[in-house]
């Protein structure tokens, strides 16, 4: 029998799944639940690596794990296309946000499938505050000092709030621009000023400077004027 | 004696960037120069306009080993033009992370740049072979000054808990008992390491010439954090007056500026601390400095490597006595992210503090935002520049038609590295050219 991957035909036994044929292939798929220790058992469980079944019939995306979707004759399956993508990198951004986020420092960085297909997806929307003790209580912002943790990478384990110090962008700010402007709301709804928030930016780098600054005029934010 | 015509590049072991210069032509010596190719750093200018709150972070950055000393002169300037109060307990706490950094950089010079030339070697690479014993007991000491500098500023290098007023965090009762531990367990480690220097010290070049040394100096201390500026010459001068003392002025040669006070140049550093404030040592720093027959007043530029051995001791002895201090009287919680009150106003202030390499000067002038209008910064080894250069210029007819053009050329480099430059915060080479 035959399926289809990316437009080129391949041959295959009944019932194999698709992410085997893929692989018997040399067809890239990501995945975190399967690897040399867990071969045979197809949880499915990380999600990574989901593939769609082109189907033009049907309007919706078809998604499904290729670990444990057995192909059937003539089946023409998408692993390249922006729904996937979006797709794993949404999954993988979930993922990440139960894991601790100093992947960075990490001492297995380079030999972690983890990090590396984070760098694959370009996924950065965790910020300090993520790592930060004091997210609960004690927020610098609540207390009117300002502190850049909500546009920063997280990835140093929160190093100067934990020493009592607010951050100050030394990791840079995030490149995922929703969570930039919920940063910047939350610093207007503090009462933080634009030339506060630019200046304390600018300790580190002038180029955030220019991103807070276009994002600030687009969503119209941190440009009213303090009510005192 | 024929001409010396001799070029060596890429010599190591000190912090950034400057060239010795030698010309002769039969036997007639025409040139010696020391100069100094490093770029300016413009800290001055890009502090202008920034809130008081960022001075010591910024200014911390001029250098990665005396970040705590930076941040520290930079807070003294900052507190003196704001009349903002340090407890007493906030004091001590950062005359310990002084003592750290001043440790560091000790152990750092002394264990891995200058003892390879007392051994004879060219790095201390070798001597993990030839001498692995020591090398882990210089590396135990250093690892223990680390670990002093994180407590205090919670990070080895560029403290992040100074702020202006006290501290954004402080070490707790039972992180100082631990350290107190690990200080006196050192103490015979340093003796040993001390014995094994002094066992290699007739390797360091016997030359003298008079000179004028500046430190701080204080009634009841060995002055690290305060103090009034002294000359060994006799003269005593308010922090406020630095500038009376330091003189800058513009040399050809050199990108850094050279400094002069009584006499053409003056020396500053762990040798003109020792010469100015011998009495203050602690005892078993004294019993170093004894066995080494270094007193005062030494004027051996040689021996700074010596008295900066002899502080690293005095520093684990004056740590244990103010973590004592500290925890007699208490350490109370000041609470999450504690950040003191302070109003911003309008003014200038001096701040002066010894820093491994000598004297460390900054002025900030403040408008009534609490933004920095004006910054001076006067390092260390910028006050040397001047002395290292006539060091040279009578070393050098002393040694020609004595000593083989290799053996000139590394007492010259011996002579720089003892004074620890840290030329820049960038560990480049030396550059000797004979030409």
């Amino acid at each position: 029998m035959k399926i289809i991957i990316d437009g080129e035909e391949y041959s295959c036994e009944p019932g194999e799944k698709v992410y085997d044929i893929a692989q018997r292939n040399d067809i890239y798929i990501p995945t975190l639940c399967l690897n040399e220790l867990n071969t045979e058992e197809r949880p499915a469980g990380c999600r990574m690596c989901l593939v769609e079944i082109v189907d033009e019939n049907n309007d919706e995306p078809n998604l499904e794990s290729s670990c444990s979707l057995p192909a059937s004759d003539g089946m023409e399956i998408s692993t390249k296309n922006k729904v996937v993508y979006d797709e794993r990198r949404e999954v993988l951004e979930l993922l990440l946000s139960e894991h601790l986020q100093d992947c960075r420092n990490c001492g297995i960085s380079g030999d972690c499938h983890f990090a590396d297909l984070s760098f694959e997806y370009d996924i950065d929307g965790v910020s300090v505050c993520s790592e930060c003790p004091n997210r609960k209580d004690g927020c610098f912002l609540s207390r009117e000092i300002l502190c850049l943790g909500p546009v920063t990478h997280a990835g140093c384990n929160a190093f100067c709030t934990r020493n009592g110090d607010p951050c100050e962008s030394c990791f840079s700010v995030l490149s995922n621009r929703d969570v930039l402007v919920f940063g910047l709301e939350a610093f207007e709804e503090n009462g933080f000023t634009r030339e506060e928030v630019l200046e304390g930016t600018k300790v580190f780098s002038y180029e955030d400077v220019q991103i807070l600054k276009e994002l600030m005029d687009e969503y119209d934010l941190l440009n009213k004027e303090v009510s005192e | 004696m024929k001409d010396i015509d001799l070029e060596v590049k890429h010599v190591t072991r000190v912090e950034g960037h400057g060239n010795i210069i030698v010309n002769g032509k039969e036997g007639e010596l025409e040139r010696v120069l020391w100069e100094v190719s490093e770029a300016p750093r413009f800290f001055e200018a890009f502090v202008k306009d920034k809130p008081y709150t960022q001075l010591a972070q910024v200014t911390a950055r001029i250098c990665g080993i005396c970040s705590i000393g930076h941040a520290l002169t930079s807070l003294k300037a900052t507190e003196a033009a704001m009349d903002i109060e340090v407890s007493e307990r906030d004091t001590l706490l950062r005359k310990l992370a002084l003592h750290g950094e001043n440790m560091q950089s000790h152990v750092l010079h002394v264990g891995y740049l200058a003892l390879p030339d007392l051994v004879g070697e060219g790095s201390v690479i070798p001597l993990t072979s030839s001498h692995p014993e020591e090398v882990k007991k210089v590396i135990s000491v250093h690892k223990l000054a680390n670990e002093l500098s994180r407590l205090t500023c919670g990070r080895t290098t560029h403290p992040r808990r100074l702020i202006p007023g006290g501290f954004s965090k402080l070490p707790s009762p039972l992180e100082l008992e631990n350290m107190k531990t690990k200080l006196k367990e050192s103490v015979p480690v340093l003796q040993d390491i001390a014995s094994f220097v002094k066992d290699l010290s007739s390797a360091l070049p016997d030359f003298e010439r008079e000179t004028e040394f500046i430190s701080l100096t204080h009634e009841d201390e060995y002055a690290f954090y305060d103090g009034k500026i002294a000359s060994s010459d006799g003269d005593i001068t308010p922090v406020d007056d630095y500038l009376s003392v330091t003189n800058e002025y513009v040399v050809p040669q050199s990108t850094a500026k050279y400094t002069k006070n009584n006499r053409k140049s003056y020396m500053v550093g762990a040798l003109a601390r020792l010469n100015n404030n011998y009495d203050h040592l602690t005892p078993l720093a004294k019993e170093v400095a004894e066995d080494f027959g270094l007193s005062p007043v030494c004027h051996n530029p040689y021996m700074n490597t010596v008295a900066q051995l002899v502080e690293v001791v005095h520093s684990v002895e004056d740590s244990l006595n103010i973590i004592d201090d500290v925890l007699d009287k208490g350490i109370e919680e000041q609470g999450l992210n504690y950040q003191p009150d302070i109003e911003p106003k309008a003014g200038t202030g001096v701040g002066a503090v010894e820093v491994p390499r000598g004297i460390l000067f900054h002025e900030y002038t403040y408008d009534d935002e609490g933004r920095c209008t004006e910054a001076n910064c006067i390092i260390p080894t910028n006050q040397n520049h001047g002395n290292i250069q006539h060091d040279m210029e009578k070393l050098v007819p002393e040694m020609i038609g004595e000593k083989s053009e290799d053996e000139i050329e590394l007492t010259l480099e011996m002579l720089v590295r003892a004074y620890d430059p840290c030329i820049s915060c960038s560990t480049h080479y030396v550059d000797v050219e004979f030409r």
